[in-house]
Formats: structure tokens, sequence, C-alpha cells
């Protein structure tokens, strides 16, 4: 088991670099391949009135002259060890790890980062834990009524979840529970701050998020629970009178939530990247909304660090998965 | 949205007192000077709306962006303009009264306007007694003086306007934080005889120079507080305060609170009033939201000032209540098509494309008459000084096009057929590929074929349609544009659109490529006229060699639906900043 994790964690640095490697080349390769000169990419970091005197110092600053695997080898210095950008004896620091320096806002990228994930995480763990729960008990309770008034609702509800975008839903929630009832109003506070109001502010989006990823789960599960409940080792387990909670819960459910943990894993990886539609719809300072106005502002480094940071999150997820599944299956460790 | 820029002004000559130079300030603060009006639909665009003095509450005001900086010496939009007044107090601002009285320059830390000498080249203020910082530090004009060398430190504050550097006499000052010790205060054009005098000398004569000194980056800020934690790109995170309020907490890009600055007084800015006692700046809140929660009262203020949506638009115009809670002003900035005069070079050509141009279409696509603007025959809106009314290509008499006026202009540039050219336009500007889709089919129906190229905003100036190289390159001979000026006369709004001396090789405004003898002559002659009553009759000149030039095409004088919070107090629309006066806004 040791040397799998091992393993996958070689595979994890590998799979990384290359992420941070292809990152680089779309935003520094393929302008070039485009016709941008180094001087147009610098033109884009010295604000709104750009005085060619200024640009040249910001093509220096950034080594946009030196050869690519030069700028990609200082990039991957800078994450290990920080970066001076400097133009004569004008300075500027960017500390460990450096994922970049945002000329925008005239701040290293890696702590503006940073600031977002406790409200994607708060965003991502709250909607995930009730997807999951709520998910797989409509599926399991759609798997055992099948074909039940309770199993057409269920997943006629699911396929509304599936089909109806988070903007749609978000915006009709904030609507009649914040701007018309005036139950929620929807503004982050920290969960240190105050635990409650924290919930509290957080509780639309979750559902609004929780919506989409529950009526999935609920599909998931119902399809694993109508298969699982047929096998043969059901019908014995019936056979030798078990209870059927325990039938259903013990055997039943756990063999049908191994395929939906690996999916929760990557979904949940997915979603520590950004939430992006459900953080701009309410407007929550996350990631995803980070990444809206890296974009919006062609903030490159920022959207490079967002990226790369998003990609870390995936790939670990990917691992933790990998080597769950190989505690639960040892077949996968081989 | 402010967006220009100076950039060489060759051979401006003239010295002396501005058009607006006699307009004194207004020692009344508060609710300003124009009249008071009750609430009703439009009435906060020439009156003042809950007129009063109450002090307290907290106010909400939402945006949907973040701003470039909140650093007054390094931010280049007008509701920033507009806001870090809150906190900010630079030598002159704008009086503070409705309508066309508030394009009135003021004296704000100085005494009085500018007094010029040597033909225009030396500006010499006098600034207040016993105005003091937030910590409680007396502003000198050395701090004044500081805070100019800050906007020389183009690496680290890019984004305020250029210009100190185009104008002052040591363009190449590196700023304050390059070898600090031995360039601290080493800008050898900004002298200070004394700690209340200050003496700008400039490289040529510069008539609009108070307009300069009225932009925010006129601000003191003391060198000690400029340091460590506080200093150069971080700044921003909490700047100096010689405004009403100061900031209590900023997390950048998201939440900002201002609290009342106890050192602020009236008479050292009377153009700004203290009447909150906190303000709440949340940022990057969604357009939707924003529009709801100044509905459902969460938030009393759209920090943007660009106005509601649609969604927000109809629920407002059809309701008698909301309605009687909203403006409709015309706010100074023009929509419009740049024709480029090298890629088009057939003035015929050009008229052409006037003449076909559907302006009703062109309308639509900016969301109408109420929340798009009113159609536009000139260069300069009506809120400019010296504006004046022509329609040269029958802009307003013909709102659908004049087709057959435009054929007969394709038979004399020798393309009876019409031609090919490219267009470039904004993706990520309301109305802006609406709009050059319009004009694609307007064209069409003469001949005339536009293929569309769509940019980012943030790339739009420096690496495609603002750079001439590009242009050429990709034959782009028609590009959108919106524009506003930095100051409210004619070479404020026109300088950077049509002078030729303005056309630089990235970040280019004057996309057009507009180099007319007889127009660069004219910005000449106007900056040299001493005499305000013949130096505004310059201003429509301009505008019409331009247009019988054909290289710009208006499509509208852009208007914005205002929802104005009723809990609001002291309202009124600003014609300068194009919005409401956030300096002087209270609480019921």
């Amino acid at each position: 088991m040791i040397t799998f994790i091992i393993r996958r964690l070689f595979a994890t640095v590998l799979l990384l670099i290359i992420v941070s490697m292809i990152t680089f080349a779309i935003f520094f390769l393929l302008p070039r391949l485009a016709g941008q000169t180094p001087y147009n990419l610098a033109a884009q970091y010295v604000g709104k009135v750009p005085i060619p005197s200024q640009i040249h110092a910001m093509e220096a600053r950034l080594g946009l002259n030196e050869p690519l695997q030069v700028q990609y080898g200082r990039f991957l210095k800078g994450i290990v060890a920080g970066e001076t950008y400097s133009t004569g004896s004008s300075k500027v620091y960017c500390p460990a790890p450096c994922l970049g320096y945002s000329w925008k806002n005239q701040q290293p990228v890696w702590p503006l980062l940073t600031s977002n994930i406790p409200v994607t995480l708060s965003l991502a763990a709250g909607a995930a834990v009730i997807w999951l729960f709520s998910g797989v008990a409509i599926g399991v309770l759609s798997a055992l009524k099948r074909g039940s008034i309770i199993d057409r609702l269920s997943m006629g509800t699911a396929l509304l979840g599936v089909s109806l975008p988070i903007f749609f839903t978000g915006a009709i929630a904030l609507f009649l529970f914040s701007f018309h009832w005036h139950i929620f109003n929807v503004q982050y506070v920290g969960i240190t701050t105050n635990p409650l109001l924290w919930a509290k502010n957080l509780v639309l989006p979750w559902i609004t998020l929780a919506f989409l990823y529950s009526a999935l789960y609920a599909r998931l599960t119902r399809a694993g629970m109508l298969e699982t409940m047929n096998e043969d080792y059901i019908r014995t387990a019936r056979a030798k009178g078990l209870p059927e909670r325990t039938v259903i819960f013990k055997h039943g459910l756990r063999a049908a939530l191994t395929p939906i943990l690996t999916i929760f894993g990557l979904d949940l990886g997915l979603l520590l990247g950004g939430a992006v539609l459900t953080e701009f719809t309410f407007s929550l300072h996350g990631l995803g909304l980070f990444t809206i106005e890296a974009i919006g502002n062609s903030d490159l480094p920022e959207i490079m660090g967002v990226v790369l940071l998003a990609s870390f999150f995936i790939v670990i997820a990917n691992m933790v998965v990998d080597i769950l599944y190989a505690a639960i299956d040892p077949r996968v460790r081989l | 949205m402010m967006r220009r820029k100076i950039t060489g002004l060759a051979a401006l000559t003239a010295a002396g007192a501005l058009g607006l130079a006699a307009c004194g300030g207004s020692s009344s603060g508060g609710g300003g000077t124009g009249s008071t009006s009750t609430s009703s639909y439009n009435a906060a665009v020439s009156g003042v709306v809950n007129p009063s003095s109450h002090k307290g509450g907290t106010m909400t005001m939402d945006l949907n962006v973040t701003p470039d900086s909140t650093d007054y010496q390094n931010t280049y939009y007008a509701y920033m303009w507009d806001f870090v007044r809150l906190y900010s107090e630079s030598l002159l601002t704008y009086k503070s009264c409705p309508g066309k009285c508030g394009l009135q320059l003021a004296p704000a830390l100085a005494t009085g306007l500018g007094t010029a000498s040597d033909g225009g080249r030396i500006w010499t203020y006098h600034i207040r007694n016993n105005v003091k910082f937030q910590d409680g530090h007396t502003v000198t004009s050395a701090d004044v003086k500081y805070g100019v060398e800050r906007t020389f430190a183009k690496t680290l504050l890019p984004d305020g306007p250029i210009y100190y550097q185009v104008l002052l006499q040591d363009p190449h000052y590196p700023g304050p934080y390059t070898d600090r010790a031995k360039n601290i205060m080493g800008l050898t054009s900004v002298t200070t005889p004394n700690p209340t005098t200050i003496v700008f000398h400039l490289n040529q004569p510069f008539a609009d120079f108070n307009y300069v000194v009225a932009i925010s980056q006129s601000t003191p800020v003391e060198p000690s507080w400029d340091t460590g934690a506080h200093g150069g790109a971080n700044f921003q995170l909490d700047p100096e305060s010689t405004g009403p309020y100061e900031f209590q907490s900023y997390t950048l890009n998201k939440q900002l609170t201002l609290v009342d600055n106890p050192y602020w007084t009236q008479a050292g800015d009377p153009q700004a009033s203290q009447l909150l006692s906190k303000i709440i700046v949340n940022m990057n809140v969604n357009q939707s939201t924003v529009d709801q929660n100044q509905l459902a009262n969460y938030a009393q203020l759209d920090l943007h000032g660009l106005g509601v949506q649609a969604a927000a638009k109809d629920k407002i115009l059809t309701s008698s209540s909301l309605k009687a809670d909203s403006d409709n002003p015309v706010n100074g900035f023009l929509r419009f098509a740049y024709i480029n005069t090298k890629v088009i070079s057939n003035l015929h050509c050009r008229e052409a494309i006037e003449y076909a141009a559907n302006k009703t279409t062109l309308q639509d696509a900016y969301g109408g008459p109420v929340v798009g603007g009113q159609i536009a025959s000139t260069v300069m809106p009506p809120t400019v000084i010296g504006y004046k009314s022509f329609d040269l290509y029958n802009s307003v008499s013909m709102p659908n096009g004049d087709d057959s006026a435009a054929k007969a202009q394709l038979k004399l540039c020798g393309k009876p057929n019409g031609f090919s050219v490219n267009m470039a336009y904004r993706t990520d500007t309301p109305g802006d590929q609406q709009a050059a889709t319009a004009l694609q089919a307007a064209l069409k129906t003469v001949g005339i074929n536009l293929s569309l190229d769509g940019f980012p905003t943030a790339k739009y100036y420096s690496n495609f349609a603002g750079s001439p190289a590009y242009v050429h390159s990709h034959d782009i001979g028609v590009a959108i544009g919106g524009w506003g000026a930095d100051w409210p006369d004619g070479y404020g709004f026109l300088y950077d659109l049509a002078d030729g001396s303005a056309i630089v090789p990235a970040g280019n405004s004057n996309i057009a490529e507009i180099n007319l003898p007889a127009v660069n002559s004219l910005f000449n002659q106007a900056a040299g006229d001493t005499n305000p009553a013949t130096e505004v009759t310059y201003w429509p000149k301009i505008d019409q060699d331009i247009m019988a030039d054909a290289a710009i095409l208006p499509i509208v004088y852009q208007k914005v639906l205002l929802y104005r919070n009723p809990n609001l107090t002291n309202v009124y629309f600003d014609d300068y900043y194009g919005m409401y006066n956030y300096a002087v806004l209270g609480l019921k």
C-alpha cells in the first residue's frame, strides 16, 4: 500500500508539472505564435495609459525577450524560492510560493488566491454535505420504491435539477428568499467570526448548488442500488433472514456507494477550484468570482495562478480517490 | 468611464485664464447651491432631492466591478474620481451643485484657482491653513508635491493619467520610490517656496492646467505615511485621508469600510460634507444584485453609476412610485465608431458610412432612448462646454439612414458597388457587439461589407484597436468606441480623439488617426487664447472639422437610468462626473 501511495504521489507531482507547462505555454507561447511581440505582451501589464519607456521596462522586468524555457525555469524557481522582478534599481519581490505577480492589483498572486479559498471551501463543503446526503437518500428511496409515485416524483425533480442552470435557479432563489421575502441576505461572513451567520448566509448558495448535484447523485445512486439489489448475495442475505435495513444499508448501499464516492471526490476537487456560476450569481468572493474578475481584467498572472490551483485541487482529489479506492478494492494496487 | 491620455502636447502656446476660471467656489458644502426639489422623475437632474443636514447612518454602496485602484493617484475612472473625494482633497475640484453648475471649477485644498505667469508656463497655488491629515498632521505644500511625485512612479502606480509627466519640466523623474534617499522631493519642476505655496513649472504653456490639478492626483500625501505596510503599491489598502472619511478596513477588491475622519473640517473642504457615520462598499457584486439590492434597500447606491439593467429598468419605469425615484440624464459619454482615415483613405467612402448607418438600430443596440442614449450627430455631447448642435449627415433628421446619399458617396469614392473592410469591437462591453452587428447590417444594404473582429476590453487599446500597426495590418477600417472627457471643455473631450500628436504606437485613442493640419492648428490656437469667451468658440469648429472629415461616426450621447434610493439625502446628478455627487450624500 505504501509503495502504491508513493507511486501515486510521484505521478501527481509529474502531472502538476505537465499542467504548469501547458498553462505556461497557453499564456506565453500561443500569443507569440499568434504574432504578439514581447512589446505587445508587456503593454498589457502597464496600466491604461502605457508609455513606451514603461512598456520596454516591463518587457525587461518580465524577461519576455528571453527564450521560453528560461522564462519557464524562472517561473518554476519562483514557486519554490520566490522571485524578484527588477528594472535597474526598481524592484518588486514576490515571495515563495510565487505563482506570479498581478501587475493590475500590484500584489503577488498567491495571497490573492488564498484569500478566496475560505469562501469557495465553505460553499463547496456545505453544498457537498447537502447533495451527498440528499442525493443518496433520494436515490435509495427511488430504487426501493421503483415505479412508485415517489420514484417518479424524485426522478422528475432530479431531471429538473440537472436541466436548470445555476444562474437561473440562483436568481430565482435570490429574488424570492432574499429580495422579496427578506429571509436570507447572502453575504459571506467568516465561520470564525459568526458560525450561525456563516451558515445562514450560505444556505441559499448551498441549496442552489446542491440542487444540481443531488439530482445527479440521486440518479446515480438509484441506478447503482437497482443493480446491486438484484445481485445474488442480496438474495442470499435476505434468505439468511437478515433484517431488511441491514440488507439495504450494509450490503446494498455499501456496494452501490463505491462509484458514488469516486465521483464525489472528483466533483469536490472541481468545485474547490471555484464554483464559478454559483459564486457569480450570489456575488461570493471565492476562487470562481476571482477567476471571472481575472479574465475580465485580462490579468494573466492571476488566471495562470487560478488554473494551477484548480489543477492542484483536482489532481489531489484524484489521488485521494485513487488511494481510497485502493484501500477498498485491493485489485487496484496490482 | 473615463479613458483618455495625453501624449506629447505639441506646441500649446497659451496661458492664462480658463473658460471656467471665473467661477468661484461655494462655501455651502452639503447640499450645494442648486435648487431644491421633491422626489419625482428626473428631479435630481436639475435640483437637489431630499436636502438635509441630518447626520448619521451607514450607507452601503455596491460596485459591480473592482476598481483600478483606491489610490487617488492611481485611478482613472469617473466613478472613482467621484468616490475618492470621500477620503481625499485635491487642490481644486468641481462645484457641488446640480446641472451645468457642477461643471465649474472650485477651490478645494487651494484657496483659489491657480495663478498663471510666464505666459502660462508657471502655475501657483496657495493652500488653506490648518487642513489636517487623518493623523492630525497639518497639510503642507510639500505634501502636495509628494503626491504629484507619486504619479511618476509608473512601475508601481501605472493606472492614473500622465498629465504631469507630459506637462512638467522633468518628465523623466523616476518617482519617489526609486533610489528613495536620493530622489525624495526630487521633482525639480514643482517648488514649494513656503508651506502654503506650491508652484508648477511647465515645459509649455497650458491654459487648462487648473483642470489638471482638479484631478485627484494633486491630493497631498505625507512621505512618512507612504512607507512600510502603507507604502507604494500597498498605499491603496489604506490611503492617507484628507477628506471627510478615512479607511477603517479594506479587503482588496472585496469590501471597503470608511468612517469619519475626525480631523476633517467643512471650512477646509467646502465642496464635500461629512453626514454619514459609516460607508460600506461591496465590490464585484453582479449588476443584477446591485439593482435588486438598491430596490430592496440592502444598499443605497450603485457606485459605478452606469444605471440599472434591463430587468430593473422595466420594473422602475412601469411603477409610478419607483419611477419617481429615478433619473434619466445624459451622462456626458459618447458611444461612437472610429472610421480609420488610413485604412479608408477616401473621404467619400467614409462619408458613405456616415450616411448609411442606421442610428435607430444602433441606438437600440445600446438599449434604446432611455438607457441607451440620445441619437448623436456631433462628437462633443451636450454636457461639454462649447457644444454646438449640427447634423452634417442627417443623423437626427433621417435616423434610419440615408441610403441614396450613401450610394452617391460610394460613386464619388469610385466604389459604386461598395467595399469590404474589418471592424473591431469590444466583446465584453455591453452594447458594443450589438452595435457592431447593427452597423454591419445597415452598411450591407449599400454594399459595404464589414467583417467583425471582437477583442476583450483589457487589450482593446493596448494591443489591438489602439495599435495603429495592428489596425493597418488587419485592415480595420471601423472600430467601436466610447469616450468621456477628463475635464468638461472641448480640449478635455476632443484632444486625444483628434489631435495628430495624440497618435501613439500602443494605447492609442486617436484610432481614426485624425491628423488634420486645420484641427491641430485650432487646438493650438484655442490653447493660446487667454480670453475665455473666445476660447470656447474653437471647440465647435474642431467638432465640425472632425465630422466633415467623416472620421468619427457618433452613435448616441449616452443616457443612464439611475435609481435614487429614497433614503438618500442631498442627491443630485453631477454633470461633470456623469453620476450622483457622492461627496455630499447623507441618509435620512
